[in-house]
């Protein structure tokens, strides 16, 4: 499952960059995200909780930035489980920074795979809930940005 | 492990919920025990609702209004002799749900709390103006089935919450009709339509399914229609709002874009099928 999307920030991409960058933003940013660790210099431990009705799932995830182009590119895979192996989740992500005459362009990419029990739930209903989750994320980085400023 | 209870009355039931964070009521497990054994949902306790008196049946109030306790099944609904005219379309709805077995086994109450968007009672029950008797420890409150789906799979119903009726208007003679698009009968749908006319004849009330996280209803657009049914640009215009309305999924039943095709046909058969009605 692809989730892609685009959006604007009034701030210059050097500073875009190095929030994108700083694990405690991104903590407070993603939806659900519980915690997260530096692991080394190119990969952070995060918990991130996901809730769809009745069903909710605790991932713990491994985040490694396999490519950094500074200060506009960052090519990065996650991967996880739910303790148990429930389910297991895979992504490769991609994130792209571009100046723009009034800040900066962010565009996203990943690309999603979910098995196991939260599998069997439909890819539909997936891809609205991770539409909304990146919509927050949005919402909350630009904030952040917004009161940094 | 799940331990099971099966509290004789309703306060009982409340007070388990309220106490245990991850126990959940139970209704007739058509979906529920699905969902524990293919392990997304798992409860502490399941507090099943079957043994408390009062919550099973349908009945007309003194007043005319309707009452449907949250514990009956499917097949008691879809075989009502009170759900006639404008409420038949609820009738209907029960008589498509899945098959014989799971109509024995699953309640209103339950099918509704679980809030599958392309499960038959949501838009039926939003055609007949709906509300929801809600009870938790200490209380209860009343909510229309408009107010109900927040969100996919979000209702309005908080941990500790149960539904234990549903109340519709006094039947008036007026026919409706729901009408199901499924890939084979029985399934879920890929989108449906619930349709009344007013009382008068002059409008209608109707409610998509399947089509968004909860029923897609109109009412404004609605009120526009009257006196116009036979004015083919006003109900396009009618259908053409509930397609802005709606924000359907792409799954094995459907695309998105052939749900949102679906919407302005199911309306204008609906109406048609309605009129041959009143002849």
């Amino acid at each position: 499952m692809k989730i892609e999307g685009r959006f604007d920030v009034n701030a210059p991409r050097a500073e875009v960059w190095d929030k994108v960058r700083d694990p405690a933003v991104m903590a407070q940013c993603i939806p659900g995200c519980e915690d997260i660790e530096e692991q080394g210099d190119d990969a952070y431990r995060a918990v991130v909780a996901v809730k769809v009705g009745p069903i909710k799932a605790r991932f713990n995830l491994l985040v490694e930035v396999l490519e950094e182009l500074p200060p506009h590119t960052v090519i990065s895979r996650t991967s996880g489980d739910e303790g148990t192996r429930a389910s297991v989740v895979t992504s490769e992500n991609r994130l792209t920074l571009t100046e723009t005459a009034t800040g900066t362009q962010v565009d996203y990419m990943a690309d999603v795979s979910v098995t196991g029990r939260l599998g069997k739930f439909g890819l539909g209903i997936f891809r609205k809930k991770a539409d909304q989750m990146a919509a927050t994320f949005v919402d909350n980085f630009s904030k952040h940005l917004e009161v940094s400023a | 492990m799940t331990q099971i209870l099966q509290p004789e009355t309703l306060d009982e039931a409340l007070a388990v919920l309220a106490a245990e964070d991850e126990a959940m009521p139970m209704s007739g497990g058509a979906t529920l025990v699905a969902m524990k054994n293919a392990r997304l949902v798992e409860p502490t306790h399941l507090v099943s609702l079957d043994r408390i008196a009062g919550l099973r049946g349908i009945a007309t109030l003194p007043d005319g209004r309707i009452r449907i306790g949250a514990m009956t099944r499917h097949f008691e609904t879809a075989s009502s002799a009170l759900l006639t005219g404008s409420l038949s379309v609820l009738r209907q709805a029960a008589g498509k749900i899945a098959n014989r077995v799971v109509r024995n086994m699953g309640t209103m109450g339950g099918s509704v709390a679980n809030a599958d968007p392309a499960a038959d009672y949501l838009p039926a029950l939003a055609c007949c103006d709906a509300v929801l008797t809600i009870a938790r420890a200490g209380g209860e409150r009343e909510l229309s089935i408009l107010d109900y789906v927040e969100d996919w799979y979000e209702t309005a119903l908080e941990e500790g919450e149960v539904i234990t009726a549903f109340t519709l208007p006094a039947p008036e003679e007026s026919p409706s009709a729901y009408r199901k698009i499924a890939r084979v009968t029985g399934d879920f749908a890929t989108a449906s339509c619930a349709m009344a006319l007013t009382a008068d004849g002059q409008g209608i009330r109707v409610a998509i399914g399947a089509c968004g996280p909860g029923p897609l209803r109109d009412p404004e657009a609605e009120q526009a229609l009257i006196g116009k049914l036979d004015d083919p640009d006003a109900v396009t215009a009618l259908a053409e709002r509930l397609v802005a309305m709606a924000d359907p999924i792409d799954d094995v039943r459907g695309t998105a874009d052939y749900r949102l095709a679906l919407i302005p046909r199911l309306v204008r058969q609906g109406l048609d099928d309605l009129k041959k009605d009143l002849r």
